[in-house]
């Protein structure tokens, strides 16, 4: 069986003492700014990327994945003890989460939502483990041609996927594939937008960018609502759950793992929207829906498996293809460049030890949040005790140098200082920042593989249509794209974004 | 209440886009462009600029016709005071050194929020400060100088 030969050797890297470390290191960094809300995942994996330069490449990528997953354990905590989502994706678990803290049922709750979330765990890493070998396989017979449209095509179904109007994130896509563009061009040497700097030989940074939009515009939105938040001051006990409460969670522990995989491998796909589509579907699936927002414990259970099966699968596109599904992701491939990896349907066979060595850890990490997470409750509580007028100024201080440390420059210091004005700018006039920070990754990947497939073709258009496998990629983003024009599901995605 | 004809979101970030498109034009003009088949380097950026353009004027030209959702109002403050301590955090670091940059970066930021206490701000800044040599210096030797030259 190649799969478990596979998972096992996986372990084998996972379960290395150092790896280990790393693993843990992670899934409590990723815990701690879970429950933390005002900060989130992006800006931390960002900060703690040069860090991860002297470190050996599966230990760094271990670490950052067990960041993103351990936020949606960290997530879940705040949401339930306080009823403020730590992370966007924990929105969900307020509502019936919180209200079964409010019956005194907090214990029960934070037992449920870790289970889910370490069941999903699990299920999720079988699925990445199944899926990854046959589309690495599909991907090998890509060529520059078939590998354009599938970034034509990531790129499209993230914004589609994405909150907000479709011609906004449409327009970041290219605004991000701008700045992309900057640097010396690697076909001519001549350089392009560089204003005559030097430092912008190399292109843009775009820790520095994704510093600037997603930390500290955050950090100025944040300051400028009232703060307010009240933790839950009772005891949390109860931490193993009755019999008759596994069993109501379970169906909706299953339903949320199948849904949020599913989501998941979607390019767009996240950990944000697999909670909601969760709910919804526990609500339509109840007997007595009116439960629902009163503490119903299938509340909890199904977002929280949903979220969590979502936040592993999205590494799927990543370690099969080399695209992002997300915003986070596009954090990935770059800690991934920066080792000197290039992502890409190739790294299955030239890395098996890393790919398969983050898939195993990622079990491997839920199993170590579900042992450490539930014993630490009172610690994490505590956290939530830190006021923000203390957390915000550390975070800018953290930001700064960590911008700095990337390539001891101070260029990029200005660079964050940029992003965080047009990134507070942008959500003042409504718009999502992740499309651009995407289009900015995948940018010079898009080029370099349109001027290949050009070359290929003499300059002939119709070859992305005369392949097969290119041509279903250009058809799916089309169906994609109309479908957003027809009022009827311009509606209903509304409908469904909005909670 | 006053009654919105135009929709600001729109109209400003079109602007925006215009702008940003506008310029990357100008100064790509003098790049080869090249065919379809033998790209040159200004091939892309004269695309995506392009398009960039077109999405800056459907904005313009949606924000002028449809009233939209007012902007929420800003607030100056919060701003300033982050903008602020990152522009002193790049001025200093390297002249002064990580300790005093940081100290200043934590007390400017401070000033974001009215509910900033000065006593403690200043505490916590030197904390922060001896902590972050701590760990950018003594741990991961960052080569940034701690104090001034």
């Amino acid at each position: 069986m190649e799969l478990f030969d596979n998972l096992l050797m996986g372990l084998s890297t996972a379960v290395q003492l150092k790896n280990l470390g790393f693993c843990l290191i992670g899934v409590l960094i990723g815990t701690a700014i879970g429950v933390l809300p005002g900060i989130g995942p992006i800006p931390t994996i960002a900060l703690l990327l040069p860090f991860t330069f002297g470190m050996e490449p599966a230990g760094a990528m271990i670490m950052l994945a067990g960041i993103f997953y351990g936020a949606q354990y960290g997530g879940s905590t705040t949401a339930i003890l306080v009823n403020v989502p730590g992370e966007t994706s924990s929105v969900v678990t307020c509502l019936d989460g919180h209200q079964m803290a409010r019956q005194g049922r907090a214990g029960t709750a934070l037992a449920i939502a870790a289970i889910s979330s370490f069941f999903a765990g699990t299920v999720a890493t079988v699925v990445i483990a199944l899926l990854s070998v046959p589309l690495a396989a599909l991907a090998l017979k890509f060529t520059a041609v078939e590998y354009f449209s599938l970034l034509v095509l990531g790129l499209i179904a993230a914004v589609v996927l994405a909150h907000g109007s479709v011609a906004r994130s449409l327009s970041m896509v290219f605004l991000g594939l701008l700045l992309g563009l900057i640097g010396i061009d690697v076909s001519s040497g001549a350089a392009r937008m560089t204003f005559g700097v030097p430092e912008l030989s190399d292109g843009i940074d775009f820790v520095p960018v994704a510093m600037g939009m997603f930390g500290l515009a955050e950090i100025i939105a944040n300051l400028e609502r009232p703060s307010e938040r009240r933790v839950v001051s009772q005891k949390v006990r109860d931490l193993i759950p009755s019999r008759a409460d596994l069993r109501a969670a379970f169906p909706a522990m299953v339903r949320g793992t199948a849904l949020g995989s599913a989501l998941g491998v979607l390019p767009g796909g996240g950990a944000a929207l697999p909670p909601f589509s969760s709910y919804a579907l526990e609500k339509k699936l109840a007997k007595d829906p009116s439960r629902f927002g009163h503490g119903a414990i299938e509340g909890v259970a199904g977002p929280e498996a949903a979220n969590n099966a979502g936040a592993q699968t999205s590494f799927i596109p990543l370690l099969t293809l080399g695209i992002p599904a997300n915003a986070l992701m596009a954090l990935m491939i770059g800690a991934l460049m920066m080792q000197g990896i290039q992502p890409g349907p190739q790294i299955m066979r030239e890395q098996p030890q890393l790919v398969w060595g983050v898939i195993a850890s990622m079990w491997v990490g839920n199993l170590m949040l579900l042992v450490i997470n539930l014993p630490l409750i009172g610690l994490w509580v505590s956290m939530l005790k830190i006021p923000y007028r203390l957390l915000f100024p550390a975070i800018v201080l953290f930001c700064c140098i960590g911008t700095y440390g990337i390539a001891n420059s101070l260029f990029n210091v200005w660079l964050m200082l940029g992003c965080a004005a047009v990134g507070y700018l942008f959500i003042k006039v409504g718009v999502e920042p992740a499309p651009l920070l995407l289009g900015l990754v995948l940018g010079p990947q898009l080029e370099e593989n349109f001027r290949r497939a050009m070359l290929l073709s003499e300059g002939d258009f119709s070859i992305f249509l005369s392949r097969p496998i290119s041509a279903g990629l250009l058809a799916v983003v089309v169906v994609v794209l109309l479908a957003m024009l027809s009022p009827a599901i311009v509606r209903r995605r509304r409908e469904a974004l909005a909670e | 209440m006053t009654r919105h004809a135009l929709d600001w979101r729109d109209l400003i970030l079109g602007l925006f886009l215009v702008v940003v498109a506008a310029g990357a034009l100008w100064m790509t003009r003098m790049l080869p462009v090249g065919s379809a088949a033998d790209m040159g380097t200004g091939y892309m950026p004269r695309v995506v600029s392009l398009a960039l353009l077109g999405f800056g004027l459907f904005f313009l030209l949606r924000g002028a016709r449809h009233a939209g959702e007012a902007i929420e109002p800003v607030l100056i403050r919060p701003v300033l005071a982050v903008l602020l301590a990152v522009g002193v955090f790049a001025l200093t670091a390297e002249r002064l050194g990580l300790a005093i940059a940081s100290v200043l970066t934590v007390v400017l930021a401070g000033f974001a929020t009215r509910e900033t206490k000065p006593l403690e701000s200043i505490g916590f800044a030197v904390l922060l400060s001896g902590l972050a040599a701590l760990l950018f210096i003594k741990v991961l030797a960052l080569p940034v100088p701690l104090w001034p030259r």
